[in-house]
């Protein structure tokens, strides 16, 4: 029995050794190769002597890590107010539809099929400042003053995550209204049959039923938007004076206009335990819950 | 059974051999290091390239009777639209042929980008020869990505003939030198003629009446947003050439943005009165005088010479070794090009100055490194008078005729005197444009205006510079004294990170 059960065993190891080389050449060595050049002096990529946490000070140091940590939080924070609730509205309201609901389906997916270079060059027009920026040529119909958009610091975060969910909400929503689909229609017609309007069945029945869903993905969108790089880099360069620094566009920076890839890395692995540490926040917040 | 025990055998099999193949496309095949677009011809040249490479294979060289094959990689072979440039190019590769037949040229065309630059050296793949930015010189020697050709050059008898500051540029502290100039150059003004005609800013003669002063540089932006509805000034604010724009602008008005105290350390002095007096000038260009374009905060560069070449702006900081920008590449006509000194300030006039490099991978062997500096000679743009290098400057000089770029005199990288009057016997046959266009350009970079990037870790004080640019363009109530404060704080601790404490 003992020896029959090593076999099956061994056969299931056998499967899944192809996957395991693979994980472990292509993530978990480069994962820890990354941590370790963290530690290290390099000439170019070249290893040249253990520095200890020399790197992360410096990086620390960087008169422009502050704006870019607190940036970032700041990109966060946006996507969840901005961007969260879009996809599920977008997913209940389509999912209640009766008619063109293919449409509507296409037409809020048709941002994803953009290039993402294209899109974020696309709103970059939008929100020109001059006379010529499209935005600031409607608002000129109706006789309001040109805008500065992307260059008031204060705009620029959530113009950027406007930018963002207009990209991919729609491909959250139909991550939603596949799940709305999979919801018993008796519910609906028990309710329905109770008196409950729409807005009481969205309230007691859809809600609820994505609510689990929700859960996953707002961790997602966080673990996402933390890594924000091309977006703010195509379109503000990081700027007005870094209002729109993301920590990626600096470890980019570190990385491929400085040439510093051990700065780099070690940036990398300070993003990587800001995002384990939320993760872990959340799923004790939310496993609490659930008990 | 039976078959359900096959179903698993086969199973593991195709896992297995998908993995190995996967990862047998992972290998390091170190005879394959030509670029990709390259042809399977210098696949096949690549053996007797990897041998040169090692000292073993040199030590085991065959009968020395017989000469080695030797290839280069062209990176600084035109791009693939320019075709004119190329049919110039493939001459010089024929010439080349007729000179030294073991030695065989590749095109390799390679536009250098920070962010592709390293992957290809790490990977073997950096052409023998390439043309890098004037921002980039130390930083490739620092991380060993090129070849020191201090040797080659000798050889050559180059070595003394570059420009001692662009030389400077170039070479690490020992006094080792890694590069050579394509060309020199100075900041000045470029202006865009139709514009200053639109706006009646032309003499009697029809040559645009320029700024000499900073009082006049923002007057006559101002005349030409009024009368034209263009931006008087492209003023970059994007990225790192804004700093590098504004540090000439603040030399004018008498600043010293570092100092170099003399032991190892430098003092960062963005905050002197006279550097605030600039940022505010900086500041009244979009405020007071509202004569910049609609968002310099997304200028750079390149975008800058699309304003100019396309009619947006009339004037814009730029040197002279990139006139083939407004006019070649955005079309604007080559009588309608002229250039000025970048006005005098409280401080005097001052042109920053320095040379687009000619780079050497760090494979390179000495023998391609020379055979290098040999194409480059017969490109006509070493130091030589020979009959191949006369030739070499006249066919430059003629393709830009016939492309419309401005043919004017090169900033003088290279000082033995008969290059450069042969260079400007021939400019003066051939030139295509009126040489008063830009006579008070080279009247202001012939003096004693011409000055070198600030020490220090210049590109992290333009970074700082171009953030309080941002910072003034963006916000009319931005307070300049405080901004700049900072950005001196920041660049201190940049400073010191580096370089240490004084």
């Amino acid at each position: 029995m003992k020896s029959k059960f090593k076999k099956r065993d061994m056969l299931g190891w056998l499967v899944m050794l192809p996957t395991l080389i693979l994980f472990a050449f292509f993530v978990w060595e480069p994962l820890f190769e990354n941590v370790r050049l963290s530690m290290f002096s390099a000439i170019r990529y070249e290893l040249k002597e253990f520095v200890g946490f020399e790197n992360y000070r410096r990086v620390l140091n960087n008169p422009d890590f502050a704006a870019a940590f607190k940036n970032t939080f700041s990109y966060t924070l946006w996507s969840l107010v901005i961007g969260f609730l879009v996809p599920i509205i977008l997913g209940i309201l389509i999912s209640e539809t009766v008619r063109f609901k293919s449409l509507f389906r296409v037409g809020i997916y048709f941002p994803n099929i953009i290039p993402g270079l294209a899109t974020v060059w696309i709103w970059s027009f939008f929100f020109n400042p001059g006379k010529t920026g499209v935005l600031n040529i409607f608002l000129s119909k109706i006789g309001i003053d040109p805008q500065l958009w992307l260059t008031n610091p204060k705009w620029t975060i959530p113009l950027i995550i406007i930018t963002l969910t207009w990209k991919s909400a729609g491909s959250t929503a139909l991550i939603y209204m596949a799940n709305i689909s999979g919801i018993s229609a008796d519910l609906y017609e028990a309710a329905t049959i109770d008196g409950a309007g729409i807005w009481k069945r969205i309230r007691h029945i859809t809600l609820p039923s994505v609510f689990s869903l929700a859960k996953t993905l707002l961790i997602l969108q966080v673990i996402s938007v933390f890594q924000i790089l091309y977006e703010p880099m195509v379109m503000t360069n990081g700027g007005p004076n870094n209002a729109s620094i993301s920590l990626m566009m600096l470890m980019y920076r570190y990385a491929f206009r400085d040439f510093n890839f051990p700065a780099g890395a070690a940036l990398s692995v300070m993003i990587c335990a800001v995002l384990i540490i939320l993760s872990g926040i959340y799923m004790f917040a939310t496993k609490k819950r659930d008990e | 059974m039976k078959k359900s025990t096959i179903k698993k055998v086969l199973g593991i099999m195709c896992s297995i051999t998908v993995a190995a193949s996967m990862l047998a496309g992972c290998g390091n095949d170190t005879t394959a290091s030509a670029p990709a677009e390259d042809t399977a011809k210098e696949a096949e040249a690549e053996a007797p390239k990897e041998e040169a490479k090692t000292e073993d294979a040199a030590e085991e060289a065959p009968a020395p009777e017989e000469a080695e094959e030797i290839e280069v990689t062209l990176g600084i072979w035109p791009e693939d639209t320019l075709a004119d440039d190329i049919a110039m190019h493939e001459g010089f590769v024929e010439k080349m042929k007729t000179m030294d037949p073991n030695v065989t040229y590749t095109p390799a065309y390679y536009k250098y980008a920070t962010d592709t630059f390293m992957p290809m050296v790490e990977s073997g793949n950096c052409p023998t020869v390439f043309e890098s930015w004037f921002t980039e010189p130390q930083k490739l020697i620092a991380t060993q990505s090129v070849s020191n050709i201090t040797e080659e050059l000798k050889a050559k008898g180059w070595l003394d003939s570059m420009n001692p500051s662009i030389k400077a540029l170039l070479s690490d502290k020992d006094g080792n030198v890694y590069g050579i100039p394509r060309d020199g150059y100075a900041l000045g003004l470029m202006l865009n003629v139709e514009l200053f005609e639109e706006a009646g800013l032309v003499d009697e003669s029809g040559y645009p009446i320029y700024p000499k002063t900073m009082d006049e540089l923002a007057e006559t932006a101002k005349t030409i947003k009024d009368k034209t509805g263009a931006a008087g000034l492209c003023l970059l604010a994007k990225d790192n050439a804004g700093g590098w724009h504004f540090s000439n602008i603040a030399w004018n008005f008498g600043a010293t943005l570092c100092v170099d105290n003399g032991d190892g350390t430098y003092t960062s002095n963005l905050n002197s009165p006279e550097a605030i007096a600039a940022m505010e000038y900086v500041k009244s260009l979009k405020w007071d005088y509202d004569v910049l374009t609609a968002d310099p905060t997304n200028e750079d560069w390149g975008t800058g010479f699309t304003q100019l070449g396309t009619g947006n702006a009339a004037m814009y900081i730029a040197a002279n070794d990139a006139v083939n920008q407004p006019t070649q590449v955005n079309g604007l006509p080559v009588d309608k090009l002229a250039m000025c000194a970048i006005p005098e300030g409280p401080g005097g006039q001052f042109s920053l100055f320095g040379g687009t490099p000619y780079m050497f991978s760090k494979d390179a062997t000495p023998a391609q490194i020379t055979a290098a500096l040999d194409y480059i000679e017969v490109m006509g743009k070493g130091p030589s008078t020979s009959d191949d290098a006369i030739a070499g400057i006249e066919a430059d000089i003629q393709n830009k005729v016939d492309a419309g770029v401005p043919v004017i005199p090169r900033f003088p990288c290279w000082t033995d005197q008969a290059v450069v009057d042969a260079e400007n016997k021939i400019i003066a046959e051939k030139g295509n444009v009126d040489t008063k266009m830009f006579q008070p350009y080279f009247d202001a970079t012939s003096s004693e205006g011409l000055r070198s990037e600030e020490p220090g870790q210049t590109q992290d004080m333009y970074a700082e510079l171009t953030k309080v640019m941002q910072s003034v363009i963006t916000d009319k109530d931005a307070d300049v004294t405080a901004l700049m404060e900072t950005a001196n704080e920041n660049y201190q601790k940049i400073l010191d990170d580096t370089f240490g404490t004084k």
